[in-house]
């Protein structure tokens, strides 16, 4: 995992109280929301349906129009700048192609749609289909691809124009983790290589895995944002360990000896344990503890809270709600 | 040069969109062939169909014989012989087993020189008016012919003066649509059927527009720059060269597969310009209104319905299911709205009637403002469904 941290980075993206209500609709979609996002950044856009993510994403690429002075890129008014827009690109969450066209088919047509010069067309195929593992899969029917092919044929097209902001839509729904896996592999190399990225996704452990910043936005409010690390440090004394399997009962009653567990401070499930420490001492004997008994954890968390926590504690409902 | 790709996308999918290929030409093609077979004797001229009937005669004289004899002489009259009675073929006449029932009264000369009715025509359920009034026409002739040889013979008061008696062949009739064609058909059925498969290009085209919006195709195009133009044109191009296609197969299977069955072969009449002009014409005003179908439904279910409805009606009343000039005045007049049926005449005048491009100018027009409309009414719903989403 290779998350940038807050170097110097300049901002490419600044929102100013940004507004945006749909004809008809009794409330706005977007409510005074501002943002900055950092070139070279992977900005995770977090909200339950309907928060406004879409309607955000659908602003930035130019899908919507929006008030001016309100959305500036690189400090230029975006309203008066669209062709700013066509170093952008959007990954929608649908598969938003041709799935009677082959793949080739696909990404031909839609690099003739971005206006690339003809003889550029077949190098910028081969990058997409290249970072998106597609090059062996280029004469199959895209109605024949497994659902994760599908997700990469529709960040594959988001490539073609080689974009210095991607608009990512929940990329990963409804795909297999391999797939999973190798989109966001793919999410993080591009970013090494400068693109800026802007991410919904509903799967926290995906935003915690390749973002570098976030923001929480509900019914159309940004309610948090910051860099990841920074929201998720946290001054509490709490240690919390995922174990890969059950203790067994030697083991409960070895850690029920030690001398953090006796002021009842140990709250444990099945395979999550949480203690409050009162020492850096405390932190010390838990961790020799479990080396000595060699008991196996897959996660270890001491003074960082967890996003899904934070989101609940924020929205009061689920990110899947 | 962005158009281009748009063209070839649309070809690609229309070449692999088999539903919608045998929409857009074997349903047309096989409507053709049922329609123009179907029609044919209604049509031609040196017909071989029979006008079945039955005949009794209660007289046994001289003169009734006469006109039995000329009766069975009569071309296209085929009398059934039969030994049943009156009685017994007047329910096989209700049957629809002969056209119409003659029964000549007794004393048919003196009935005859006294000027009183000599015989009853019955006709049978299907006998449609127009057949009737043929028929009697034809009998009224040779009743006719009979009473004028009497009244002559008894006058002249010679027997043989009216042996001789047949009226001349006073009449010559010309078709004016061509020295050696006559209209037949496949004359009406070609143009008609294939207007009807030219406008249900609505069906293919409004689904892969509305495939298009709902998969996000859509938008993803507007967010890479294309514009509307782009997008309808698009559209609007390779469909266009879909209905020349159609037209171009249409017309070759009334050329060559309605003859090589047994058909009459289609005539392209004298002027190529004026077949092309119709032809562009009828396609553009086919595809707007395609293009209109697709704005105002939301899913293909929606879309396949409203131009299914609309086509069949426009088609009825167009004089495609039933030649206008068989319509009563009140219909021919509301089918005047109909697009296919301007462009069925702007056919029917290059086909029929030896019409070239300036024969069609009406027609093309009425097709043009036809299309303009279309084409301002799709662009206005889609701006407002655009505002609508802002």
């Amino acid at each position: 995992m290779t998350k940038q941290t807050n170097l110097k980075r300049s901002t490419l993206i600044s929102i100013k109280q940004l507004q945006h209500q749909y004809k008809g609709a009794e409330k706005p979609a977007l409510n005074s929301i501002s943002l900055d996002i950092q070139q070279g950044s992977v900005f995770g856009l977090l909200g339950p349906n309907g928060a406004g993510k879409t309607t955000l994403l659908s602003i930035l690429s130019g899908l919507v129009k929006c008030a001016p002075n309100k959305v500036f890129i690189n400090g230029q008014d975006l309203s008066k700048n669209t062709k700013r827009l066509k170093t952008f690109s959007i990954v929608p969450q649908e598969y938003a192609f041709y799935n009677r066209l082959s793949v080739i088919e696909n990404l031909t047509f839609f690099a003739g749609a971005l206006g690339i010069a003809r003889e550029k067309i077949e190098t910028q195929i081969n990058s997409a289909a290249t970072a998106t593992g597609l090059l062996d899969r280029l004469t199959d029917k895209a109605e024949n691809l497994s659902g994760g092919l599908k997700r990469r044929l529709n960040l594959a097209i988001g490539l073609l124009n080689q974009p210095t902001l991607l608009l990512l839509d929940e990329p990963t729904v409804g795909i297999d983790p391999h797939s999973r896996n190798f989109i966001l592999e793919t999410i993080k190399t591009l970013n090494e290589q400068g693109t800026t990225i802007i991410y919904t996704s509903h799967y926290m452990e995906e935003v915690e895995a390749i973002c570098t910043d976030i923001a929480i936005i509900d019914d159309g409010s940004v309610l948090l944002k910051g860099p990841l690390d920074e929201l998720l440090c946290t001054e509490n004394n709490t240690l919390e360990i995922d174990l890969k399997e059950p203790l067994s009962q030697l083991q409960t009653e070895q850690l029920n000896q030690l001398s953090v567990t006796s002021d009842a401070s140990l709250r444990a499930t099945q395979q999550h344990l949480k203690f409050t420490l009162n020492t850096e001492a405390e932190l010390l004997s838990v961790l020799t503890h479990f080396n000595k008994h060699l008991i196996k954890t897959t996660r270890i968390h001491y003074g960082i809270r967890n996003l899904e926590d934070l989101f609940l504690n924020l929205t009061s409902r689920s990110l899947r709600d | 040069m962005k158009l281009f790709y748009f063209i070839h996308k649309e070809l690609l999918l229309i070449k692999r969109d088999l539903h919608g290929l045998l929409l857009l030409f074997v349903m047309p093609s096989v409507f053709i062939l049922i329609m123009t077979f179907a029609l044919q004797n209604q049509y031609s001229s040196s017909s071989d169909s029979q006008i079945d009937f039955y005949l009794i005669s209660h007289s046994n004289d001289e003169l009734s014989q006469e006109f039995i004899d000329s009766l069975n002489n009569t071309a296209n009259f085929k009398r059934i012989l039969s030994d049943k009675s009156e009685a017994e073929l007047r329910p096989a006449v209700a049957a629809d087993q002969a056209s119409f029932f003659v029964v000549l009264s007794d004393n048919f000369s003196v009935r005859l020189a006294n000027n009183e009715r000599v015989l009853t025509l019955e006709t049978a359920p299907g006998t449609t008016p127009v057949m009737i009034e043929l028929i009697q026409s034809q009998l009224l002739q040779k009743v006719s012919q009979l009473f004028i040889k009497q009244n002559l013979a008894d006058l002249l008061g010679d027997d043989d003066s009216g042996g001789s008696f047949e009226p001349a062949n006073f009449i010559n009739t010309k078709s004016l649509y061509n020295s050696n064609l006559q209209p037949s058909s496949v004359q009406q059925n070609v143009p008609a059927w294939l207007l009807f498969s030219m406008f249900f290009i609505a069906i293919p085209l409004s689904t892969t527009l509305i495939n298009e919006r709902q998969q996000g195709t859509l938008a993803r195009l507007k967010t890479m720059g294309a514009s509307q133009l782009t997008l309808f044109l698009g559209k609007l191009i390779p469909y266009f060269a879909i209905n020349l296609l159609q037209v171009i197969a249409m017309l070759l299977i009334g050329i060559f597969l309605v003859p090589a069955i047994g058909g009459d072969k289609l005539q392209l009449g004298n002027s190529y310009g004026g077949l092309i002009l119709i032809s562009v014409c009828a396609s553009i005003a086919a595809v707007t209104y395609a293009l209109l179908i697709a704005q105002l439904a939301d899913t293909v279910e929606q879309a396949t319905i409203l131009s299914g409805v609309c086509n069949i009606i426009m088609a009825a009343i167009g004089g495609v299911m039933v030649p206008r000039f068989i319509m009563p005045e009140t219909m021919q007049a509301i089918s005047n709205y109909s697009p296919m049926a301007w462009g069925l005449e702007g056919f029917l005048d290059i086909f029929l009637r030896n019409g070239n491009a300036a024969s069609v100018v009406t027609e093309s027009c009425y097709l043009l403002i036809f299309a303009l409309s279309m084409l301002l009414l799709s662009l206005f719903i889609a701006a407002r469904k655009q505002i609508r989403s802002h």
